[in-house]
């Protein structure tokens, strides 16, 4: 993520309201552990733009989480203005997501993240999964059976 | 940005636009419930495609009106005769294996359009072409898997056959060039004309159905894209009927 330096303490107290705004689809993982925020850049004056990109081109949640992110950082008493924008690059890959999230991702929703480097494994036993469909609710998921506890879960992809 | 240039860029926006709104008629009513998920996956996918490349439009004009209203303007409130959609993502198909075929035919001619503008000289749309490369993969999967097994049974590879027959004319009508395709390649926004790669698309038309004798695909005649199908106007009423319970609506 890159910032300019016009006010390190704005900055900062955005970035962390920014961390606040979660995953419409996804709740108690927010948006930046998520790999969606990519720039954030203050004037003196308070105004704030928020760069963010997409998982999908087509997510319908981009509205939903716009909205939440100028109603986090609207609140902010230095805050002026603030402005997001969906950046058409770079696009969001699978490794944009952190390791908290994935955490996070695993032991409360049961949902797995498929990388390129070997089988997707079971949130629930680690063990490699079986692709049942590559469609799933939503353009970023799949759905998976695990080949040992026959759990089903869904799979956040890139692709 | 050149009127060529626009009118370029509208004829492909049309042909996305068009083919997602074309896929989502199938969510609830496809054979089987994957393929309700990925009819609606693959329309998103084709809708965004479009949402791009209308806001490039957007974003050469003058400004005064946000981005979004002249996305909408274009995508839904030009008349007919504006149009520059292809008459395949226009036809009304009611038969699943038509909907299946035309997916297949429309997508694979969509993964070499968008390899003509992969190096534009317009950045937004070389941004559009790197989205949709990472896409558009998994579309000709999905069409392929399906494709691969209902060719192994005579009942369904006739419905194949049958939908490629009477659509293949209208899918070549694709490679029918927007009148400002020359001035978009001058510009370097597009490489080549759409039409060079009709020979590749027919190749893998054929090794795709090797039972269907598809003859020889010549390029189609040159209409500047003027002409409706006769399946438009219903078409597009059904695309605009929500929206236009409420014009003012904020979505």
């Amino acid at each position: 993520m890159n910032t300019t330096t016009v006010d390190n303490t704005l900055l900062r107290r955005a970035l962390a309201a920014v961390t606040t705004v979660d995953d419409p689809e996804i709740p108690g993982v927010s948006i930046v552990d998520l790999g969606l925020l990519e720039t954030i850049t203050a004037t003196e004056d308070g105004r704030l733009t928020i760069g963010l990109i997409p998982t999908f081109s087509g997510c319908p949640a981009l509205a939903t989480i716009g909205a939440d992110v100028k109603a986090a950082l609207e609140v902010l008493p230095e805050v002026e203005k603030v402005t997001v924008e969906w950046l058409k690059s770079p696009i969001w890959t699978i490794e944009r997501v952190t390791a908290k999230a994935r955490r996070t991702m695993a032991t409360d929703l049961t949902l797995a993240i498929k990388v390129d480097s070997g089988p997707t494994l079971c949130p629930r036993c680690g063990s490699p999964t079986v692709e049942k469909s590559e469609f799933g609710p939503s353009r970023c998921r799949a759905i998976h059976r695990c080949g040992s506890c026959f759990e089903v879960i869904e799979v956040m992809r890139d692709r | 940005m050149t009127p060529g240039t626009i009118e370029f860029l509208l004829a492909f926006a049309d042909d996305e636009h068009l083919m997602g709104q074309q896929h989502t008629e199938w969510i609830g009513i496809a054979p089987f419930l994957e393929e309700d998920m990925a009819f609606a996956s693959i329309a998103q996918d084709e809708l965004s495609h479009a949402a791009l490349l209308y806001s490039i439009v957007a974003d050469s004009g003058e400004g005064g009106e946000p981005d979004d209203q002249v996305i909408n303007r274009l995508a839904f409130d030009r008349s007919a005769a504006e149009y520059r959609s292809a008459q395949i993502v226009e036809v009304a198909c009611t038969e699943w294996a038509h909907a299946l075929v035309r997916h297949w035919l429309y997508d694979t001619a969509e993964d070499l359009r968008w390899s003509l503008v992969k190096q534009s000289e317009l950045e937004s749309l070389r941004d559009a072409a790197a989205h949709a490369a990472r896409e558009e993969r998994f579309h000709i999967r999905h069409a392929d898997g399906l494709i691969d097994v209902l060719l192994r049974t005579p009942d369904s590879a006739k419905r194949l056959a049958d939908a490629v027959g009477e659509l293949l004319p209208l899918a070549t009508g694709l490679f029918d060039p927007a009148s400002g395709e020359a001035e978009a390649i001058e510009a370097g926004v597009a490489s080549a004309p759409f039409d060079t790669l009709l020979p590749e698309w027919a190749d893998r038309v054929q090794t795709r159905f090797p039972d269907i004798d598809i003859g020889s695909i010549s390029a189609p005649a040159f209409t500047g894209r003027m002409y409706r199908h006769d399946d438009f106007a219903v078409l597009i009423t059904r695309i605009n009927s929500v929206r236009g319970i409420d014009p003012t609506a904020v979505w």
